[in-house]
């Protein structure tokens, strides 16, 4: 008894601490203790979720990497507001009539962090690199469209055959293979990034490191301890260092949404990457004016195995499936961070395409899950005879969320017996590539670049993303016959006509568009909206005692 | 005992060998590869890859230059963390897992050993309950909801101390005590326990009716005798405590060895996971060595063979 009673007076002491004390009791006052130093200068504190496992630009992956990098390195194009590409290291750029040939002019003023030129021959350089084979690159591919880029990648002809040149310090030419109307969107990858040669070469690896990089960004690199931050300041050579007010920029790898949180919560963090979904509705409660949720050029969708039964030549059968999910539910109720429903192949946030869409997402209900079970019954399924197959998602993301909802609405709907099965995270991704076991499996997708063939490309029956084993003709025609046509009419219907193919074979369930969550503090001034996610450390500025209407909200 | 430390030292080298043959085989016999990622990529572009780290070869094969680089304490490139080689992970982790295991450990030892010698001497007072009811809240709550509760109370909803990361002083108090809550409530429980019953034994009630005073019975005879089991406790104890703050270094974005140990297992990162294993190795063999021999050292009953 006295003991128990002992433990209670414990906790109670710990709970009187937590709730009362006088404290901030939402835990949401604005701490609003930004990082200016006495000297004025600025250091933006930032929520990167994980490690970049490197700072090579053209090995990198992934989105906490391409963050550190937009501050480090600078392409030939960079995106500006709304996304919109806009001169990089290139101050003009001009295009032959038959598209084949891009000619850069490089600004006069481009430097890198010790002081000497960026010059054409380092892009030369750098995009030779980046598809060599010895380099080994997971993104070469993204540069095919450069002419011999492909037989340089599979080893057919050396890295110096690319069809890039420096006729001169200042100006660029690259010719492509064949005209490639998302060219210049690739460009702004950081795997178009161009790196210090004599950097590489004395350092090797570890060229990436404090001590050893030479950027060519706003910043350089300061500090990088794995795990703990990464802290970049400022170029003194960078062109537009004049108009960069950052001083510095520090990058935390925190992986755990709700540490992450408690750090911007107790005043360590300026700028948060992610949001739990538990935490939004509290979120928007008290600092609505923080929480920004953004739709990006990403999709959720589940892959339905085409290769083997019950899915391969069962059309039917796959949009009954897809039929039945109320996505409405699963965007609202179950994820709750204004992610927008997804029936399409290409999200809408892709600039300047309208996607082809499913047109029953906008009939009632009833009607839908009616159609929902004909399909399945036409399929050859029924009460007696309920499809059997198994949901596989990696453990511990949302796959599991996603997962365990459709189950229930495929039962619920359609009476199908749907088990689901999680591996862990490697593991997943073996088994969805080799595709002998999946039925149907948890997939997402974030485009490399602005435009439907980032999307596209991963249904082509070639591609190594292709984890459905979809493989339909037409479809492929459509979309590389859109990939090489000028952007126009012509392309738009191209890749309708390859949307439409997509949607009617219905080898994946589209189900929402990703969207990233941001907090801000409201001292972090010029905060825009990016749906690519595309922030630049330099855009930004530092004003204590801007109250929380002054800066988050802004433009 | 000179030779019994001798004979230890000797079986380390197999001990080593034993354990980083069996990680190399289990790393490598783990479906997924540490080439695999969101982004699949091209065949030839994989192809590359594999041609970049050897793992085109077979397996015996990449074992023999593992173990061949092993053997000069190199440890390879990590796969994950590509601009940093293993030896520099290591390097940089470790003293920051030594710093919080270690405080750690003395916060448990510091805290528990007088107030378990409290409870034993006032046994079956408010004193005891009090101590006993604290150990055992210690011991039944996680550091995965002490954690997170004591960053709600003392950097969220107050401003005293930081929510997580590494700087001065004030960023290890917590971690400190989410990491050493449990072995502080070992070390009472195991210090009240053996102090009872080393305090009703026989040699005690001899030094007491030799007219010794309290003070003296209690430093000079109830206390070695008591401490042997909390030293025994101590190997495993200090090993448990290095290697399993991973949580503590999870929640409070501490960059530590487990860290990376827990990463890079779920990232396949071979080279990695066998440089920590093959660390993690080498220190709890050395913790054992220490405590054996500090054993007989209190124990005058201990001799070594």
């Amino acid at each position: 008894m006295a003991r128990t009673g002992l433990s209670i007076a414990a906790g109670l002491t710990l709970v009187a601490v937590l709730t009362g004390c006088g404290g901030d009791e939402s835990g949401f006052a604005n701490r609003l203790a930004p990082a200016v130093a006495a000297d004025g200068t600025k250091t933006l504190r930032y929520g990167n979720q994980t490690e970049p496992g490197t700072l090579d630009p053209h090995q990198a992956s992934g989105v906490p990497a391409a963050n550190v990098l937009r501050d480090l390195y600078e392409g030939l194009v960079i995106t500006g507001a709304d996304d919109k590409i806009i001169p990089g290291v290139a101050e003009s750029w001009t295009i032959s009539d038959d598209r084949l040939t891009y000619t850069f002019k490089l600004r006069s003023d481009a430097r890198w962090s010790n002081g000497k030129p960026v010059t054409a021959q380092d892009f030369v350089y750098s995009l030779r690199r980046a598809v060599a084979p010895t380099t080994a690159s997971s993104y070469a591919d993204i540069h095919a469209p450069i002419k011999n880029a492909t037989a340089i990648i599979n080893n057919d002809k050396p890295p110096e055959t690319l069809g890039v040149a420096a006729p001169d310090a200042h100006t660029l030419v690259i010719r492509l293979k064949e005209p490639t109307p998302f060219f210049l969107q690739t460009l702004t990858h950081p795997s178009s990034d161009p790196v210090y040669r004599p950097a590489v070469e004395q350092w090797g690896d570890s060229f990436t490191q404090p001590g050893h990089a030479v950027t060519n960004g706003a910043y350089t690199m300061d500090a990088w301890r794995v795990n703990e931050r990464i802290r970049v300041k400022r170029n003194p050579y960078y062109w537009d260092n004049a108009n960069t007010a950052i001083d510095r920029v520090e990058f935390y790898p925190i992986e755990d949404g709700n540490s992450e949180l408690s750090r911007y919560q107790a005043g360590g963090l300026d700028w948060a990457a992610t949001v739990p979904p538990a935490a939004t509705a509290r979120i928007k409660r008290h600092i609505p004016d923080q929480y920004h949720a953004v739709p990006t050029i990403g999709i959720a969708y589940l892959g339905l195995n085409m290769r083997h039964a019950p899915f391969a030549d069962n059309r039917k059968l796959r949009l009954a499936l897809s039929m039945a999910l109320d996505r409405d539910v699963i965007t609202d109720k179950i994820l709750r961070g204004g992610q927008p429903t997804l029936y399409s192949a290409v999200p809408d946030t892709v600039r300047g395409y309208t996607p082809v869409e499913y047109d029953w997402q906008d009939w009632p209900d009833d009607k839908r899950k009616a159609r929902a079970r004909r399909l399945y019954h036409e399929a050859g399924y029924s009460a007696e005879h309920p499809l059997q197959a198994e949901y596989l998602y990696p453990s511990g993301g949302v796959g599991k969320t996603l997962g365990l909802v459709a189950v229930a609405m495929w039962r619920e709907v359609l009476g199908a017996d749907i088990t689901p099965i999680n591996q862990e995270w490697k593991v997943f991704l073996q088994t969805a590539r080799e595709g002998y076991d999946t039925q149907i499996f948890w997939g997402g997708w974030i485009g490399d670049y602005d435009d439907p063939n980032t999307f596209f490309s991963i249904f082509n029956s070639k591609a190594a993303l292709n984890y459905t084993g979809y493989d339909s003709p037409a479809y492929d025609t459509a979309q590389e016959r859109s990939s090489h046509t000028p952007t126009g009419a012509k392309r738009t219907a191209l890749m309708h006509k390859a949307e439409a193919t997509l949607l009617h074979d219905a080898p994946i369930i589209p189900v929402w568009v990703y969207t990233y969550h941001q907090l801000v503090k409201p001292y972090v001034t010029s905060y825009q909206p990016s749906a690519l996610g595309n922030y630049y450390s330099k855009n930004f500025d530092i004003r204590p005692g801007q109250d929380a209407d002054g800066g988050a909200g802004g433009h | 005992m000179l030779a019994y430390t001798l004979k230890r030292l000797a079986g380390v080298v197999p001990t080593l060998f034993i354990l980083l043959t069996a990680t190399f085989l289990l790393v490598h016999l783990a479906p997924g590869s540490p080439l695999d990622g969101d982004r699949p990529m091209p065949a030839e572009i994989r192809a590359n890859l594999e041609a970049k780290y050897h793992l085109d070869e077979p397996l015996i094969q990449q074992y023999g230059r593992y173990l061949a680089n092993t053997a000069q304490l190199d440890f390879g490139a990590s796969y994950q963390y590509k601009d940093t080689s293993v030896n520099d992970l290591i390097a940089t982790g470790f003293p920051v897992s030594l710093a919080v295991g270690g405080f750690s450990l003395l916060f448990a030892l510091v805290l528990g050993i007088p107030l378990g010698i409290l409870a034993a001497v006032r046994q079956n007072m408010p004193a005891d309950y009090g101590a006993m009811g604290a150990s055992l809240a210690g011991i039944s709550v996680p550091n995965f909801v002490l954690g997170p509760l004591m960053i709600l109370a003392f950097a969220v909803y107050n401003d005293w101390l930081p929510a997580g990361g590494l700087g001065g002083w004030q960023h290890y108090v917590m971690p400190v005590i989410a990491l050493g809550t449990m072995y502080l409530a070992y070390v009472t429980r195991l210090m009240r326990a053996a102090t009872i019953e080393v305090l009703r034994a026989p040699f005690i009630r001899t030094a007491r009716a030799k007219g010794l005073s309290e003070t003296r019975v209690f430093v000079v005879h109830v206390l070695p005798a008591a401490l042997l089991p909390v030293i025994s406790f101590l190997g495993p104890g200090a090993a448990a405590i290095l290697t399993g703050s991973v949580v503590v270094e999870q929640i409070f974005g501490i960059p530590g060895l487990g860290r990376f140990f827990v990463t890079a297992a779920l990232n396949r990162d071979y080279t990695l996971v066998l440089g920590i294993t093959l660390f993690y190795g080498i220190i709890i063999i050395a913790f054992n060595l220490v405590v054996d021999v500090l054993y007989g050292w209190l124990d005058p009953r201990v001799t070594y063979r």
